[in-house]
């Protein structure tokens, strides 16, 4: 048994009052050491809302802003029992670079930060106007004993994101989102299009990687958009262990036995049997097609560099 | 309401009213946003309280409904803003709204505004406009009436207390049939995003009296008017068209492929694109470093935005 009491924090932050929302993930931090928490989870941008626009640069906080040190600091040991945070906020660089940033707080420190990876910028989305993207995708080592792979909303709805975090080392995937609910439907499993899509994938991705994955969306509005919620916790297996409930704000607890990979990984070797040099390979060529460098032996007369058929 | 296999209730209109399926949503989770978003609306503006104009039609008794859901009937002003030829069950069924929810109801006639205008055709009193005002067109007409209410209705937020809550479909504000600063005008619109087909839906199932669902929709202009006779579509019809058209991003071709008559889609296509202007800010023109709209962006609820 590697037994693990995981807080999920469904909260509703207050738009660009960093003060506020700092108090509150204090409060929660509080709420998830009292309740036996050994990892509290925080939404994308929990620290500042998540509609910044022009905003995004007046509550960012480099890394070393006493702010975000203090709220580290809380996560500090009081006796055996640690407590692991993962909070989200804006990050500016040394060269004033703004990012949606990911940390991982543990032992009073800021232990691991990721930087969001893939800003949507289409539909309702405008990210990439005011944020710029991050570069490293790196899984980190963990006081919990597993490691884990941060990831921020967008970046999960890339195929390649989970599966490198798995193969880095990753056992808890980690996805904190504000996601807009929309296309509302009658007939779908609960009456939200958006809500059924994030289910599907968190269970492929579980069950691709045999990883635990923690998915924490807020709640609240800014401006037209409502956050969904619906936060989960899924099984190496592919299975729901907890599913919040959609629209309610909460600090939810949830308990996993992290022993569960282990069993999952012995019983479904799908990361064993990955072929790295496979993929690094067939992707190399695939990059040297499209910048034109070597002839797709494999593609019609026509067709775009690196796609292999012509558009009709 | 009929079953469906796996338990779940397919929503149908019911007798009521025809519900094209594509349309159909689940209305739990409609009233559940909706609750959230006037909540969120009037915190983050500072407000506690809200106002709705209820003309007796089906889109401002819903929203009263979903207003007095989200915060409370005793939190909602519903003003009654009658012109001398308002058809007077529109009224009755206003009133009827006002007595189910619990809520304020204050009723203010309109016509001496209007008329002060206008003038009286009928007594040849010349009106603010002058002799020319007792010809206006009934558009004309419509718009004064439609802007006067809006005046009325942020005259009376003052005293009340309470943001003005829109009342404007996404049926009618696509094809434009709405008056800009008018009806159109609001600080928040709830409904901005139903179909008429998802209002009734949601009508419905929150409770809004079924005359009111029932009878045929209408601007109120002049005595037997209604939106489909005046505009010449059938709103389920119209309301499947814009579905297809804009959220499902059918082209002209696939849209006649699916049997949608090609007069339709032409009138529907012009009337949304001639209305464009009715749902976006006015441009300014770009002039210094930084422009409201352009690219000095922030949020309307920032910090410091509240009424305190």
């Amino acid at each position: 048994m590697q037994p693990l009491r995981i807080a999920l924090a469904q909260t509703a932050p207050r738009l660009g009052l960093l003060d506020e929302n700092l108090a509150s993930h204090h409060a929660l931090i509080g709420q998830a050491r009292a309740g036996g928490a050994g990892l509290v989870v925080f939404p994308e941008l929990g620290l500042t809302g998540y509609l910044l626009q022009d905003l995004a640069a007046e509550v960012a906080m480099r890394l070393d802003d006493p702010r975000l040190l203090e709220l580290a600091a809380a996560t500090a040991s009081d006796g055996p029992a640690g407590l692991s945070a993962i909070v989200s906020f804006v990050e500016e660089s040394a060269d004033h670079r703004l990012f949606i940033a990911v940390a991982l707080l543990e032992d009073g420190r800021v232990r691991h930060v990721q930087r969001k990876l893939f800003l949507p910028t289409y539909g309702l989305f405008d990210e990439r106007r005011f944020f710029a993207a991050g570069d490293l995708l790196r899984a980190t080592p963990s006081r919990l004993g597993v490691g884990v792979g941060l990831t921020v909303c967008e970046d999960f709805w890339h195929l390649g994101v989970p599966q490198l975090l798995a193969l880095d080392g990753a056992q808890l995937l980690v996805n904190v989102s504000s996601s807009p609910g929309r296309d509302l439907a009658a007939l779908n499993e609960i009456g939200l299009g958006t809500a059924t899509s994030w289910r599907m994938l968190l269970r492929t991705y579980a069950q691709l990687t045999t990883s635990f994955v923690v998915f924490v969306n807020r709640v609240g509005v800014d401006e037209s958009i409502s956050f969904w919620g619906g936060s989960e916790v899924i099984g190496p297996n592919g299975e729901a262990v907890f599913s919040a409930p959609l629209y309610d704000e909460g600090l939810y607890f949830v308990d996993v036995d992290l022993g569960d990979v282990r069993r999952e990984r012995i019983a479904l070797p799908l990361l064993r049997d990955e072929r790295l040099e496979l993929a690094v390979r067939e992707l190399n060529r695939i990059v040297s097609e499209r910048a034109g460098q070597a002839d797709d032996s494999t593609s019609e007369p026509g067709a775009e560099p690196g796609l292999d058929v012509a558009a009709r | 309401m009929s079953a469906i296999g796996d338990g779940r209730s397919m929503p149908t209109g019911a007798g009521l009213f025809d519900l094209p399926p594509e349309l159909a949503i689940d209305t739990d989770v409609a009233r559940r946003v909706i609750a959230e978003f006037v909540r969120g609306q009037l915190r983050q503006a500072g407000f506690e309280r809200a106002i709705v104009g209820l003309s007796g039609g089906i889109d401002s008794a819903l929203v009263a409904y979903l207003v007095a859901e989200a915060i409370g009937a005793e939190r909602l002003l519903c003003l009654m803003l009658p012109y001398r030829t308002s058809a007077s069950s529109s009224r009755t069924d206003a009133e009827t709204v006002v007595e189910r929810l619990g809520c304020a109801g204050e009723l203010v006639e309109i016509s001496p505004m209007v008329d002060a205008y206008f003038g009286r055709p009928d007594t040849g009193l010349v009106g603010a406009a002058g002799p020319e005002g007792l010809t206006a067109s009934a558009v004309r007409r419509g718009n004064v009436m439609a802007r006067i209410r809006m005046t009325v209705l942020y005259d009376r937020s003052v005293t009340w207390g309470g943001l003005v809550v829109g009342t404007s479909n996404k049926t009618e504000a696509l094809i434009g049939y709405t008056t800009i600063f008018g009806d159109a005008a609001s600080a928040l619109n709830p409904i901005g995003d139903l179909y008429k087909s998802q209002v009734r839906q949601v009508a419905a199932a929150i409770g809004v009296p079924e005359t009111i669902i029932r009878k045929a929709p209408s601007a109120d202009l002049w005595p037997g008017q209604t939106d489909e006779t005046e505009a010449g579509f059938s709103y389920p019809e119209l309301d499947r068209l814009l579905f297809w058209l804009v959220d499902r991003r059918r082209s002209v071709e696939e849209l006649e492929a699916k049997g949608f008559a090609p007069g339709l889609v032409q009138w529907a296509l012009k009337a949304i694109a001639g209305s464009e202007f009715k749902r976006q800010v006015a441009p300014i023109a770009k002039l210094g470093p930084r422009t409201a709209g352009v690219d000095y962006l922030y949020p309307r609820r920032r910090p410091g935005s509240a009424r305190t």
